[in-house]
């Protein structure tokens, strides 16, 4: 393979495999921007998954997977907020329960299922063709940056679309504005006339069916095959430290997406740079894959260290309600 | 007419359990009916699970061993993330407190094990693993208290970054790693238990007690003691209650949080000993999940230790109980014990509300409500 075409290569894999992510940590970033820490993303991605799959393939359209994949995501965010926000529960607890619980959900459905007749999606046709790449006309004939970063599957183009959208929501329209009054201090919100409990039950809800869809999506990039590994593989939880890095902004989230998937697809491409570029590269082919593992959470952790030291509140993005439940009747 | 939400304090012990018994009994109505759903009888599904699949069966004693074998990490990782958590110290980071705690564990095991003799190298186990996953967990704490960074997600984080040494530990074939077995080409973890392991006391016929089991229980009924009649462990309430208050109350509150969160991690690092220190060899999922179980036991007990020790024998009865039933139900994946897990949470979570809240529906122009 001749080296340029390696290098395309890797930019469209770092693009590809690394959505999924985006999709999670946007959907945090709307979630946590109402004030409630949400630790469930990990298993409500995989619920996403599972039903977005299977309703996908069973009406052999793309569009109902999104849909139903969307639609788990907001039944898993309903069941979090009515603990959360109605019934007053801790939210670290219920955030891991959901994860517990969205895991053993995946697998039960799944095995299920694969004890009957597991759906392939080769067989599909309307979802093969649905999830192939669309190349931007122009943009995607440029030599070595087009076909890898202008050529792809609608799902990546509706990703970037949902995390632009979500930045221009919180800050540029007024019910996102509302929406980080609340997440910053509730009493306040409510004390101005908005709706909290409105406001945090539709964003969580929100924020967990752009999870949900996320979900969809790495099932589809892994060709739906289903075994003793699940789909979402801890990109839920890199999605929990990304909204971290990207300082709960949903536009710096894209650019999080790519750096975090930069080394992520290093694991995996490593070797192949390595061949195409002995001489500056060659390096890349001793260094252990779980260092790429690691690397997103050890980043993640010097920024949350850093950025305490540095303590400037006004300028991090941290919901200063963050974790906390907002009882009415405490004000 | 209005609902209102209103605190309460009194709830007798009475209603207490009954709301927590209809919750877990709703949950398994709902888990019975998704049985029904993929056409599995439930009832005897739950009774081959909740026997673990022990009656008629005669290597039950086998069952039971490997029981305990789970039940004594989950019981002492409960424990040791309650400690923290009544301080509202978010400690999430059981799972990498115990793995680094558990590498700590093998290193003593495999370059001591056979020098000295076996009890001074169980004990060296054990105090190696409490000093490892301790300072884990202590860094946390130290830059908390004096940076105030959360320690919800940096522990979180932590658990990663631990797993991720841990298995770079056990896939790097290199000569100076000796957690490998080094005569085998592909990178096996070596195993030490023909060298060092806990002992056990044999009780009659082939039922062995291990020798954790009981230090578990005696740990248990130290943190007990510690918590309830110490001073140290009315500090550590009255932090949980108010920082602010145990400030006032001239409290050293940085100390005592560095103190209780030192011990946390140290207790994980215990189990965790325990734990290699019975199988006798480490891999990736040497934890079993049990930093995250033991976060929602510890939360399900009400950070009581005495009730966690009953509601870790329960989960891990859930737990051993679905992997034996797999083997009859083979449309049942083992996975379901961890949906039921999820769900009896949710219940519990959803009955905590009404014991800690009183819903009073007033009409509309009375005056004289709450």
């Amino acid at each position: 393979m001749d080296k340029l075409a390696v290098l395309t290569a890797f930019l469209h894999s770092i693009v590809v495999y690394n959505i999924p992510l985006l999709y999670g940590t946007v959907g945090e970033i709307t979630v946590e921007k109402s004030g409630s820490l949400n630790l469930g993303v990990e298993g409500i991605m995989a619920v996403g998954a599972i039903f977005g799959y299977i309703c996908g393939c069973y009406a052999n359209s793309l569009l109902v997977g999104i849909l139903a994949a969307f639609a788990a995501g907001v039944l898993c965010g309903a069941l979090f907020a009515v603990l959360t926000v109605s019934l007053q529960a801790n939210q670290n607890i219920t955030g891991l329960t959901l994860t517990t619980f969205g895991l053993g959900l995946y697998f039960f459905v799944g095995n299920s299922l694969k004890a009957t007749g597991w759906p392939v999606m080769g067989n599909y046709s309307n979802i093969m063709k649905g999830f192939s790449d669309l190349s931007i006309p122009l943009l995607s004939e440029i030599p070595l940056v087009g076909k890898g970063l202008f050529s792809h599957n609608i799902l990546v183009y509706l990703g970037i679309a949902i995390a632009v959208g979500m930045w221009w929501y919180l800050n540029k329209t007024s019910p996102g504005l509302r929406l980080r009054a609340v997440g910053e201090n509730p009493a306040s919100a409510d004390s101005v006339g908005i709706n909290v409990k409105r406001s945090k039950y539709l964003h969580i809800c929100l924020g967990c069916g752009i999870m949900g869809i996320g979900g969809y999506y790495m099932g589809l990039n892994l060709g739906g095959s289903f075994n003793s590994h699940c789909w979402i593989n801890g990109y839920g939880w890199i999605a929990v430290a990304l909204v971290i890095f990207a300082n709960w902004n949903p536009a710096l989230a894209i650019l999080g997406t790519f750096v975090f998937g930069f080394f992520n697809t290093l694991q995996v491409s490593g070797s192949s740079l390595a061949g195409a570029f002995p001489g500056a590269l060659g390096w890349l082919a001793d260094i252990p894959a779980q260092l790429y593992q690691a690397l997103p959470f050890l980043i993640t952790a010097i920024v949350l260290v850093v950025t305490s030291i540095r303590n400037k509140r006004g300028s991090s993005g941290l919901p200063a309600s963050l974790g906390l439940n907002y009882f009415r009747e405490d004000r | 007419m209005r609902i209102h939400i209103v605190k309460r304090e009194n709830c007798s012990l009475l209603q207490k359990c009954g709301l927590y018994v209809g919750a877990v009994l709703i949950a398994l109505v709902l888990g019975g009916v998704l049985l029904l759903s993929i056409g599995v009888d439930p009832i005897a599904y739950y009774t081959e699970m909740f026997t673990m699949g022990t009656i008629g069966n005669r290597i039950a004693y086998k069952t039971f061993m490997n029981y305990l074998k789970d039940f004594v990490p989950l019981v002492l990782t409960s424990v040791a993330l309650s400690l923290a958590f009544k301080m509202r110290f978010w400690n999430i980071g059981g799972e990498g407190q115990f793995i680094m705690g558990a590498i700590a564990t093998a290193w003593v095991a495999i370059k001591l094990g056979g020098v000295l003799p076996t009890a001074v190298v169980l004990i060296l186990m054990c105090l190696a693993a409490m000093v490892a996953a301790g300072l884990y967990g202590l860094l946390v704490a130290a830059l908390k208290v004096k940076f105030g960074t959360n320690e919800t997600l940096l522990t979180l984080m932590l658990n990663y970054v631990a797993l991720y040494v841990l298995t770079y530990l056990l896939e790097t074939k290199a000569a100076w790693n000796f957690f490998l077995e080094p005569t085998a080409l592909r990178p096996v973890p070596q195993s030490f238990d023909n060298v060092v392991s806990f002992p056990s006391i044999p009780l009659g016929g082939k039922f062995a007690l291990n020798i954790c089991v009981i230090l578990a229980l005696a740990v248990g009924a130290l943190i007990y003691v510690y918590l309830k009649y110490t001073k140290q462990g009315y500090e550590i309430a009255v932090v949980g209650d108010s920082a602010g208050t145990a400030r006032y109350a001239g409290m050293k509150v940085n100390r005592i949080v560095l103190r209780t969160v030192f011990l946390s991690a140290c207790l994980v690092g215990l189990a965790a000993a325990f734990k290699v220190g019975t199988v006798g060899t480490i891999s990736t999922t040497i934890t079993n999940d049990v930093g995250w179980t033991g976060i929602i036991v510890a939360w399900l007990s009400q950070l009581n230790t005495g009730v966690i020790f009953v509601v870790s024998a329960l989960i891990c009865v859930l737990h051993t109980g679905s992997v034996e039933a797999a083997a009859s139900f083979s449309r049942v994946d083992s996975s379901f014990a961890n949906m039921l897990q999820g769900v009896i949470l949710f219940l519990i979570l959803a009955a905590d509300f009404f014991i800690r809240f009183r819903v009073v529906i007033t009409k509309k122009g009375d005056r004289n409500h709450g």
